[in-house]
């Protein structure tokens, strides 16, 4: 896997983004450096948002602060909530649908139709309406912390699609259950338990490092979406000034905020949404390489069918020579069969 | 029988999904509400019964007005897109991956890893590179090729048609390309090409029949992917769709109404193409 250039190059941008994130905010702290106008040879060029040149590679925001030191301070929010969501759906998920495939034959077709339901929701809708309640800010203010409110956010967002993932592990599993093999362990007086643990789960490994790849991405895609909801990971923060209310507001610098929030400003600036979205771009891209490369390690395509006949011919044409040195041996070997006897 | 547990189910699933915020309000405030749940599914399936008469608070003229015949004008432009884009969706998918079936191997491969990366894309992206492309394009020649947002009761098709259909495009080819070459290692085919028929038609006729039932089943995902899309599409456009219509008046009431405007269409589309298929399979030997 470690010598797979795909999976090193999604590897290292993903550690890039985030090891570049927390280094960042060892260097300098957790509020990005400020600017409030461009002077050239003594007048004032350009006020905030400043457009990108070299002293800010990705310009800055209305109010001036640098966009790149936004997005490095938000980046190990948004990637670490992503991991995290789309891990506690497959811990909850694969158990879940080993279960219903041992356990629940007969009751999976209504479970099925269940959790088909959900395909007919659209989840970023489905998530909005869900999260509203958590992460939008009430008149008084939040009453918890913002790590509970992320906390609770990345264990909803687990359970939104959680059905569907187990449905489809459940499928998966009922059918490597009429495999021959796993009939044959039970003969043999294997437990359900060791049925799973030591066939089942072997054989889905593969499968199962694929399908949380594919929750990671989607999971940065629902992420992207609620914030053009205004829907912020870890709260939004609303202003109820009747006069000067600023716009809704993401209290971390993650980067769904970060695009949601200035998505208005596309047409004037458009590097202000442009660059968060992006970077979460280069998340998803970085993540279908790791898969990609993963998959190459593990050669789960089908073999192709020349280098496949090209094989079956290399082990015939070993075995020849194999029986022809074999031969060799026992001519060798009788013939100095004599002087040994004596 | 089977389609009518399916519909039941889903019904009711999505029933079950519309009392979910009073079970996560509880939940944050660290208490199950299971009887206020239960009270609050009841409240709004009475609330809707006589359908005719139920009537939404909009937010925008402060004004109660009837859900009825108002809904149904947003409910038909969005499913005129998702419809339009997912046809487009399907006849490009089609033509290149039969395109591609004619080359050969190495470039198939090529061709396979690019998609695959532009498949990466975040629909957020593709959706803001076409407007900057149109801004751009206007700012340069002064041709408006179209308008990237609705005001007031204007219709846009092409450019949201475009943007929709591209993602679950790439989508749809991958799927194509896999059970298009499935097939192709398939000794009927092997059989037609050393009776001399062409490649081009071997593949139009033969391989085509056989690999669209399978590609038509595994598209059910392809449309939920485009549902969610079709929500930030609205958003960015401005279209007045169903989906900005929830946005905006967003109860359990509208809700539900408006998840059953295309649970229906979208259900009816699957269950028959099954039904049609499996009453053309039946007698040969099932797939």
């Amino acid at each position: 896997m470690w010598k797979q250039p795909y999976f090193l190059v999604g590897f290292a941008i993903l550690s890039f983004f985030l090891g570049g994130s927390f280094l960042y905010e060892w260097l300098w702290g957790n509020v990005p450096r400020q600017i409030f106008f461009v002077t050239e040879n003594g007048r004032t060029v350009e006020g905030p948002p400043i457009s990108p040149k070299w002293n800010f590679p990705l310009g800055t925001d209305q109010y001036g602060y640098d966009l790149l030191g936004k997005l490095m301070i938000g980046g190990k929010y948004t990637i670490l909530a992503a991991l995290a969501i789309a891990a506690l759906r497959m811990l909850i998920a694969v158990p879940l649908g080993y279960m219903m495939a041992t356990y629940l034959q007969r009751q999976r077709a209504w479970i099925g139709g269940l959790a088909d339901s959900l395909h007919y929701i659209p989840l970023t809708l489905f998530a909005a309406y869900i999260l509203y309640p958590v992460l939008w800010m009430p008149l008084g203010g939040f009453t918890n912390t913002i790590w509970e409110r992320i906390a609770i956010q990345v264990v909803l967002m687990a359970l939104l699609t959680m059905p569907i993932v187990a449905v489809l592990i459940g499928n998966e599993a009922a059918l490597l259950y009429r495999q021959e093999y796993v009939t044959a362990a039970r003969v043999l007086g294997a437990g359900e338990p060791r049925i799973i643990r030591k066939h089942l789960y072997p054989q889905m490994r593969e499968k199962l490092a694929v399908l949380y790849g594919q929750q990671v991405i989607e999971t940065f895609i629902v992420l992207a979406h609620l914030s053009l909801l205004n829907l912020f990971l870890g709260g939004t923060k609303i202003s109820y000034d009747p006069m000067f209310s600023d716009p809704p507001m993401s209290i971390s610098f993650e980067w769904s905020g970060l695009f949601g929030s200035t998505f208005r400003y596309l047409q004037g600036s458009p590097w202000l949404p442009l660059f968060p979205v992006l970077f979460i771009a280069l998340s998803i891209l970085a993540v279908t390489l790791m898969l990609e490369g993963y998959l190459r390690s593990k050669d789960i395509q089908a073999p192709k069918k020349s280098s496949a006949l090209a094989q079956d011919e290399a082990i015939v044409d070993w075995n020849r020579e194999q029986l022809r040195s074999r031969m060799v041996l026992l001519k060798n070997a009788e013939t100095p069969k004599n002087p040994h006897n004596l | 029988m089977k389609l009518m547990i399916k519909f039941v189910f889903s019904v009711l699933g999505i029933v079950l999904v519309s009392g979910f915020p009073v079970l996560i309000g509880g939940l944050v405030a660290g208490e199950l509400r299971l009887t206020e749940y239960i009270g609050a599914l009841e409240a709004v399936l009475r609330g809707l019964w006589p359908l005719q008469e139920f009537t939404v608070l909009n937010m925008r003229t402060n004004r109660e007005i009837p859900l009825f015949p108002t809904i149904g004008e947003y409910i038909i432009y969005s499913l005129e897109l998702l419809f339009l884009a997912f046809a487009v969706a399907i006849f490009f998918a089609i033509t290149f991956t039969v395109l591609t079936m004619l080359l050969k191997e190495k470039a198939r491969q090529r061709i396979k890893m690019a998609l695959y990366f532009l498949e990466s894309l975040p629909d957020l992206l593709v959706i803001m590179l076409a407007q900057l492309a149109v801004i751009a394009i206007y700012l340069q020649t002064n041709v408006l090729i179209s308008k990237i947002a609705v005001v007031q009761g204007d219709h846009i098709y092409w450019l949201p048609v475009l943007c929709l259909a591209l993602l679950p495009m790439i989508q749809l080819y991958r799927l194509c390309m896999l059970t298009f070459r499935d097939e192709e290692r398939k000794m009927y085919i092997e059989l037609a090409r050393s009776l001399g028929f062409s490649k081009v038609f071997v593949i139009w006729v033969h391989m085509f029949r056989n690999a669209i039932i399978s590609v038509f089943f595994q598209s059910k995902k392809t449309i939920w992917f485009m549902l969610s899309n079709l929500f930030v599409l609205e958003l960015m456009f401005n279209i007045p769709g169903i989906m900005l219509f929830m946005k905006d008046n967003i109860s359990p009431e509208v809700f539900l109404v408006s998840i059953f405007s295309f649970f229906l269409p979208i259900f009816l589309l699957y269950s028959i193409g099954e039904w049609l298929v499996l009453r053309h399979l039946r007698g040969k030997e099932a797939i």
